[in-house]
């Protein structure tokens, strides 16, 4: 009895003891090492998604691990949480106002709601102290990262999210050309579909593909920016108004001329990518995130037959057609908490992993980026090259669920899963109107 | 007496640990979140109480509606699929020969796999042009049958039914051999002299001998299926268009995809009350039976 009581107190210390070591870690004051050092070490923590095996994620982790290796005196602790669980892990810490120091976060809502919690601070300071870095990324890249003229982070990458992919080969044999207006692709759709190849690969299990990747860029041909922007702030245009309703026919007639696999509604967008990537389809409407998967799984000769251009034009459409929806990537935001010594490094910390070196790095992993860097083509596939060209000569417009309300997006991305088998798209386009001028409200 | 109280303090203590626990991370979030059901909050910023509102707009919206029907077909999926399989099998399987053992391992095997695997598999299985199920269609010659099984919403619903039912048959197997073996020799003795055999027997002395069992199933089976989300989360993720939402997929939407987090603790206070309610009402069907 005695000796087990024993135990369990040993066993007690013994846990106390680790509880207080990890603890003193996590308090971010610092702990100096025995003397050796003269400065006082800087704790700092870092959340990012880079946790896959692609080119991007891997340049990232090495960018980050020198930088600890050159900075003995930060302390650097890193929390790397895989991409699909991100999101909810950063809504939920920021819930509980426990934000790390650095975090990767998106442009648009998500760095408009922090903002909003007061939970970030603004980056000027460092942009403006280093006048190059800030000149060189692109016009509006700042946009979705700005309010009330404060910039609260840079983007680090950039992501057209309606790009047409297709493959020359299956465009040759079947003597077709690339379609450049709406009706010429429903001529492609309907020559293919009777040569009994599936015209365009669609895989909108997670529903947000259709809604990102094709009307989001349709319906900017047929309603133009403005109308959009104006329908999402729910200020002089409506969702039911009869410019949107087109784009939903429009939708629909495609899918209605057979251009969509069948189970479309089943597979998700790795498996539409797979698809594409062998072959099965002659076409492809996908974001710019596709470039890594499908330069992973396509042999050199299928990737060299494989092009990329914009949605065709559409009839009497208000938008400019010479355009794809793309937003500029994540960026690296800053707890409204830091400052002091620990603010410098979070500067030099996010200096690192998105200044110019790291764009330049970044693009080399085949990820397009918003800053002006020469690209050099021996170090990327053809595919991407020509995506890059694509997005030097086109505009970029705003993507739906960058702008819209989270349940403008969600009734969006149900409402055409809905649409696409067979749904009117007068009440398609009522349900959307309803979401977003609910939520907008409050 | 003295070592009465004396084992009663130290049962008490030993089990401590394990109710402050449950206390902690299951009775009072419960509590809690219905609280916040009663709060706009949008999991950032001011949460604004709002009465009875989250609940009412749950009541009045045809999604939560949607996925209680959707619910309920897996409820009565579960129920009348589950129990009466497992209970068949059990019945078969109950001597445990080699061959026996070798069929009640394999219908239990699904038990010990993750629900992220077995959502991956049936997705291959229903898979619209790789799928095995259209294959084996093809391979018979009944080509015309062939569907994309979880994106028509008419059928979509029971396709997911079915690796749910495959899913929880194994730990209903066991349950009913327990009970099976637990019955006593003598009953089944007594059952021969008074010349009651087959079907008789089944139905006069070994059911009634194992309904405890069979009732405790068939609450386990309910909160079960109230519960059933991982499958549909990886499956279908509640799609197309809402087809084959559950409540607790509903639920998870609205906190965490649309961030209500005030809307999706009240959709959870509702599902909890819900389950209350059959999980009582089904109590109360079988004590009725139970008597007569």
């Amino acid at each position: 009895m005695r000796k087990s009581l024993l135990l369990v107190l040993v066993m007690m210390v013994a846990v106390s003891v680790f509880t207080a070591c990890s603890g003193s870690q996590n308090t971010g004051k610092g702990t100096s090492d025995g003397g050796t050092g003269k400065e006082e070490k800087v704790a700092l923590s870092l959340w990012h998604n880079f946790t896959g095996d692609d080119l991007r994620a891997r340049t990232m982790r090495e960018i980050v691990d020198k930088f600890k290796n050159d900075h003995p005196n930060i302390d650097l602790n890193i929390q790397a949480i895989p991409p699909d669980g991100y999101k909810a892990r950063l809504k939920t810490v920021a819930a509980a106002n426990e934000m790390p120091d650095v975090f990767l976060m998106w442009p648009g809502t998500m760095t408009k709601e922090f903002q909003g919690g007061d939970l970030l601070q603004p980056i000027n300071e460092l942009l403006d102290s280093k006048s190059e870095w800030k000149s060189g990324f692109l016009p509006g890249s700042f946009d979705g990262f700005t309010i009330d003229n404060q910039i609260y982070s840079a983007p680090m990458g950039l992501s057209p999210t309606s790009i047409l992919y297709y493959n020359q080969a299956i465009f040759d044999k079947y003597q077709l050309q690339v379609p450049k207006t709406w009706d010429e692709l429903i001529k492609a759709v309907e020559s293919l579909k009777s040569n009994k190849v599936t015209p365009i690969a669609l895989g909108n299990k997670a529903a947000w593909l259709a809604q990102s990747s094709i009307i989001s860029s349709l319906g900017d041909r047929v309603t133009g920016s403005e109308w959009f922007l104006k329908a999402a702030a729910q200020d002089g245009a409506k969702f039911t108004d009869p410019e949107f309703v087109k784009a939903l026919e429009l939708l629909q007639q495609l899918q209605q001329a057979g251009a969509f696999q069948e189970g479309f509604n089943s597979i998700d967008n790795t498996q539409m990518e797979m698809m594409f990537a062998q072959g099965q389809a002659a076409m492809m409407i996908d974001g710019g995130w596709a470039l890594t998967n499908l330069s992973a799984n396509a042999s050199k000769e299928v990737l060299d037959q494989m092009g990329a251009t914009v949605l065709p034009s559409v009839p009497g459409g208000k938008g400019d057609p010479n355009t794809t929806s793309g937003v500029v990537g994540v960026g690296l935001g800053l707890s409204k908490k830091v400052e002091g010594k620990k603010k410098e490094a979070a500067h030099e910390l996010i200096l690192a992993m998105s200044g110019p070196d790291a764009q330049k790095r970044t693009l080399e992993a085949n990820q397009l980026v918003s800053y002006k860097v020469e690209l050099d083509e021996s170090k990327v596939s053809s595919l991407f090259a020509k995506v890059y060209k694509l997005m030097n000569s086109v505009q970029r417009t705003p993507v739906y669920d960058a702008i819209l309300t989270s349940a403008g997006a969600d009734a969006v991305n149900n409402g055409l899963q809905e649409l696409l088998m067979g749904g009117k798209p007068q009440d398609i386009a009522q349900k959307i109107q309803d979401a977003q001028a609910k939520s907008i409200q409050k | 007496m003295r070592t009465f109280t004396a084992k009663r303090a130290f049962v008490t203590f030993g089990l401590l640990p394990s109710i402050i626990i449950y206390t902690v991370f299951v009775i009072v979030p419960v509590f809690w979140s219905a609280y916040y059901g009663f709060f706009d909050w949008k999991g950032i910023g001011e949460a604004r109480f709002m009465g009875f509102g989250n609940f009412t707009e749950a009541l009045g919206d045809d999604i939560f509606w949607l996925s209680l029907k959707n619910n309920l077909i897996v409820v009565v999926a579960s129920v009348f699929g589950q129990v009466p399989i497992a209970l068949l099998l059990a019945l078969l399987l109950r001597k445990g020969t080699w061959f026996q053992r070798f069929v009640r391992a394999s219908v239990f095997m699904p038990m010990v796999l993750s629900s992220v695997v077995i959502g991956i598999i049936w997705s291959t299985i229903y898979h619209p042009q790789i799928g095995l199920l259209n294959g084996l269609l093809d391979m018979v010659g009944l080509g015309e049958w062939k569907k994309a099984w979880l994106s028509d919403p008419a059928i979509a619903m029971w396709m997911i039914a079915i690796p749910i039912i495959w899913n929880f048959i194994g730990p209903y197997l066991i349950m009913f051999l327990a009970a099976l073996s637990s019955i006593p020799s003598e009953m089944d003795d007594a059952a021969a002299m008074d010349g009651a055999s087959g079907t008789r027997k089944l139905i006069s002395v070994t059911l009634p001998m194992i309904w405890d069992t069979i009732k405790v199933t068939i609450v386990l089976c309910i909160s079960g299926s109230l519960k059933a989300f991982d499958l549909i989360y990886v499956m279908t993720n509640g799609g197309p268009a809402h087809a084959t939402e559950l409540l607790a997929s509903y639920m998870y939407n609205s906190t965490f995809n649309v961030f209500r987090y005030g809307y999706g603790s009240a959709v959870s206070t509702l599902i909890i009350i819900i389950s209350l309610i059959l999980i009582a009402g089904s109590q109360l069907l079988m004590r009725r039976r139970n008597q007569t």
